[in-house]
């Protein structure tokens, strides 16, 4: 082998062999092959004390002389074929390697060689949003970016330099710019997953600036291409406004997921007790997928559905009256055994219940252990303050201070035109419900069935069956009034409800019936309370309430895109390596035949093999 | 006391005297001959100088032993009482107390400086021992190399001569190449030493060789018992050659003859190898036993002295 082929070997072989050159290292090596087996043919000369005892049985063997001659012919031909093989894969690896200095596959014209040799700029941005941990890659789509990565980084050329950057809502340099490829697989290593969504214009502004004066600036994103329209829009510029050299490796090898978007708890307004769950789910596979929705709360499942997704379909669940023995619910996504889901990470969601508003009610009225049961069943965020009958006018007064008034079998001198009450049995001339002239009271009022308006908040889940009443007094309904239940053309419960006023009241005084006996009372209560504070304009608020789970569907979708265009421009693919790995492969192989005939040789002289 | 004063002076002695005698036999050898004869001493100790007694066909008066009948015997000493009554061909083997002249004759060829450690170094030294306890017991004793130009000292008694033996010894170089003298056999070799001796009283001969000659063993051991000397028969081989290592397609050429030859050795090659010189040393020992000749099978590692114990201790020699 002469030094240029040695150089070349030396140097890591990083291009082609010369013609020249390899067949000068043809020649000596072919030589030096031949003087080896030539050397072999020659038999070690062993001297013994006795030779006639070794005759006899190595008769047979000296026969197959010939034989072993011929063996040792072909193994010579065998070593030299094996050797030109080598040789001409060598001088194969150059032209085997694309001539970067020509054009690239977009056609787009690359630098001269000259300017080859001074090497490139590097920023790796690899892709590291919640999408990324998708399952469909060995590991994850992340492990497989980054395998991607340590490929890109083995195929550098020394005079390249790199840096190792990751973004998902924000972009990281993980390394600086670097030549060793160690130190660079190691920043790779530490790339972790996040949960956020990726901002591509982001991380694509970062590298931009990172590589700002520097020679033969590229961006090469690793990523699997979930990025929104927006995103995709805006070509990348350099801070100088120049086009920038970004390239596209893609990882990802389907896209089958279906994912929570969002969970949102709230207490309903009319209940504050009861919880109302909003949940968006929605399907990336590209069949339909028939997929369980369970709610947990407290460590026990409270809910359970099934839901059957069309490809691409998002839909709405609401599970209204959720009983919630705790302040957080998690949704979970439970799959058929047969259904793959790439993207665990969206396969559950949190949300947190608002707590219990704090509410004020003055008590107006003398000793009454039935209401007071029933205020006091409230909770401990209903705070209640007591005035005395006599003081009813007083009370009036202070109504803007509560949430609730309750006149129990006390009325005030004058009705109220603003506030929030409720009646226990109104009389008088101060009554809301005050007849033109006294009207005469109702003994035994039997309550019709037909009329109780029972999707009235007033109402809602009151059983008022078979209630009796001792006597009740009309109520004169005036415009907007509502009669809530009736004995026949009686009003028993009735409602107001004008701008900036709210009036419940019951035509008859409890105490003269049974219904604080029974379960409804204390729940007809709690729903005055809730109906008085109900806001007229308190449907259920898009905006994402804090303690729930909101995820862009960017990242649950985990479609790999194969093709990314920025700005409309497709991005092309990153540089084939530099350090061909063919030709590492043709070093090893020519040093290990080297070694193998070496041994082959000492081997057979040194009596190891036969 | 006469004779230990004589051991303490002994080889020892003389070597300090002398200095180191060659590259062969240094104190630290001499001093091991100097233990030996003591050791070997007390073994045959009560018996007087100078005297032997020797089994032997024919003459004596004290019945010994019988031995079987082999051609060549004189049929004059068959017992044939024991053939009537037996139907055995024996002779009748008598004691004989004489004055023993010793011959130690070595084998020099080629092949005997094969192996590690070559043949020829135990070949000596087992000589140079016999010939020390032979000096010591005030026997005849003459060591000579076979194959070697320059004759050996003379016959001499007593210790003292022991340095004389040593140098000859130690200026003795094994026959090298494929030399006309290489290639003498071992019964030529034999009969050239036996015309020189001609004239001396009957006594023992030790013969120590490879013995990888058959024929010519078995013809000098013959010409040995011929001239009516007791022989006794010491055969060294290598361990390369009783367990060879050697592998793969060879050239082997032999130590004396010089004809080389193509090989390949397998593993096939190597079994029968082993068992051939395995049936050459049994051919020896049973040819020496059918002839009552004490026959002594050694590898070249074995420590000298160990090898000259084992050697006295199983008797034939000077007991």
């Amino acid at each position: 082998m002469d030094l240029a082929g040695l150089a070349w070997v030396i140097g890591g072989a990083s291009g082609a062999l010369p013609t020249a050159t390899a067949a000068a290292v043809g020649a000596a090596g072919a030589a030096t092959i031949t003087a080896l087996y030539l050397l072999r043919l020659r038999r070690r000369r062993v001297v013994v004390a006795f030779a006639p005892l070794w005759l006899g049985a190595a008769g047979t063997e000296r026969a197959a002389r010939r034989t072993r001659r011929l063996r040792h012919w072909l193994s010579l031909a065998l070593a030299l074929a094996l050797f030109a093989t080598i040789l001409s894969g060598a001088v194969d690896l150059g032209r085997g390697t694309p001539a970067r200095g020509a054009s690239d596959r977009t056609g787009r014209s690359l630098q001269s060689g000259s300017s080859l040799q001074s090497g490139r700029s590097l920023v790796l941005l690899i892709d590291r949003s919640a999408s990324m941990s998708a399952t469909d890659e060995a590991g994850s789509r992340l492990a497989a970016a980054r395998r991607r990565a340590d490929e890109i980084v083995a195929g550098l050329s020394p005079a390249d330099s790199a840096l190792v950057a990751s973004f998902a809502a924000d972009a990281t340099a993980e390394s600086g710019f670097e030549s060793d490829p160690r130190r660079l697989a190691r920043a790779i290593a530490g790339v972790g997953p996040s949960d956020e969504p990726g901002d591509l214009q982001r991380a694509l502004a970062f590298a931009a600036a990172i590589l700002r004066g520097r020679l033969r600036p590229t961006v090469v994103l690793v990523s699997d291409g979930g990025f929104t329209d927006d995103a995709r829009r805006l070509a990348p510029l350099d801070p100088d406004g120049r086009a920038l050299d970004v390239r596209y490796a893609p990882v990802g090898r389907r896209g089958d997921n279906v994912g929570i978007l969002s969970l949102a708890a709230r207490r309903i307004p009319a209940d504050p007790g009861a919880v109302e769950t909003a949940l968006v789910v929605q399907s990336f596979r590209p069949t339909s997928a028939t997929v369980g929705v369970e709610v947990d709360s407290g460590g026990t499942t409270v809910d359970r559905i099934a839901v059957t997704l069309a490809p691409g379909e998002r839909r709405r669940l609401t599970l209204p009256d959720l009983f919630a023995p705790d302040a957080r619910i998690e949704a979970r996504l439970t799959g058929a055994h047969d259904l793959t889901d790439d993207l665990a990470e969206d396969d559950r969601a949190t949300a947190t219940i608002p707590p219990l508003p704090r509410r004020r009610i003055l008590r107006v009225g003398g000793a009454d252990l039935y209401l007071d049961g029933a205020l006091l069943g409230l909770g401990r965020t209903v705070h209640v303050d007591r005035l005395p009958a006599a003081d009813a006018d007083r009370a009036a007064a202070r109504a803007p201070d509560y949430d609730l008034v309750v006149f129990d079998g006390v009325t005030p001198s004058t009705p109220p035109a603003t506030g929030r009450y409720l009646y226990f049995d109104p009389q008088g001339p101060g009554s809301p419900f005050a007849a033109a002239r006294e009207a005469r009271s109702v003994r035994d009022p039997v309550l019709d069935p037909a009329s109780v308006r029972r999707d009235h908040p007033l109402l809602r889940q009151l059983d008022l069956t078979d209630v009796n009443v001792a006597e009740a007094h009309r109520l004169a309904l005036g415009p907007g009034d509502v009669a809530l239940a009736a004995s026949f053309d009686v009003p028993l419960i009735v409602a107001r409800q004008r701008p900036g006023l709210r009036i419940a009241a019951l035509a008859f005084d409890p105490r003269r019936s049974d219904l604080p006996m029974r379960p409804a009372f204390p729940l007809l209560v709690a729903n005055a309370l809730a109906w008085a504070v109900r806001d007229d304009a308190d449907a259920a608020t898009s905006a994402v309430a804090p303690g729930t789970t909101a995820r862009d569907a960017r990242e649950s979708d985990t479609t790999p895109v194969r093709t990314l265009a920025l700005g409309g421009r497709v991005l092309a693919p990153p540089d084939p390596p530099a350090r061909d790995s063919r030709a590492t492969v043709a070093n090893w192989a020519l040093i290990l035949a080297a070694a193998l005939l070496l041994f082959d040789w000492l081997s057979y002289h040194r009596r190891w093999t036969t | 006391m006469t004779a230990a004063g004589d051991s303490a002076a002994g080889a020892d002695g003389a070597a300090r005297a002398d200095g180191p005698i060659g590259s062969r036999f240094d104190e630290r050898f001499l001093r091991k001959l100097e233990s030996l004869a003591l050791t070997i001493r007390r073994t045959t100790a009560g018996r007087s100088h100078g005297l032997r007694r020797s089994r032997r066909v024919g003459a004596g008066l004290e019945f010994a032993d019988h031995r079987d009948y082999v051609p060549g015997d004189d049929l004059r000493y068959l017992d044939w009482n024991l053939y009537g009554r037996l139907e055995r061909r024996a002779l009748r083997l008598y004691e004989e107390d004489e004055d023993l002249s010793i011959d130690v004759l070595v084998d020099a060829s080629a092949s005997m400086a094969m192996g590690r450690p070559p043949k020829l170094d135990l070949a000596f030294q087992i000589g140079a021992a016999l010939a020390y306890v032979g000096l010591s017991n005030l026997d005849r004793v003459a060591v000579t190399a076979l194959g070697e130009v320059a004759a050996g000292p003379p016959p001499a008694r007593g210790k003292a001569r022991i340095l004389p033996i040593l140098r000859y010894l130690d200026a003795v170089r094994p026959l090298q190449g494929t030399s006309r003298a290489s290639r003498t056999s071992l019964a030529a070799a034999v009969r050239e030493f036996l015309s020189r001796r001609r004239g001396r009283r009957r006594g023992l001969v030790a013969l120590i060789s490879d013995f990888y000659d058959p024929a010519g063993a078995r013809a000098a051991l013959e010409l040995v018992r011929r001239h009516r000397l007791e022989a006794i028969a010491v055969q060294i081989s290598a361990p390369d050659e009783l367990a060879p290592r050697l592998r793969g397609d060879l050239q082997l050429c032999d130590a004396e003859t010089g004809e080389a030859r193509d090989l390949t050795i397998s593993p096939h090659a190597l079994a029968d190898y082993t068992r051939r010189h395995a049936a050459l040393l049994r051919e020896l020992v049973g040819y020496c036993r059918e002839r009552a000749i004490p026959c002594f099978t050694l590898s070249s590692e074995q420590p000298f002295d160990a090898v000259v114990l084992r050697m006295f201790r199983a008797g034939g020699l000077l007991g």
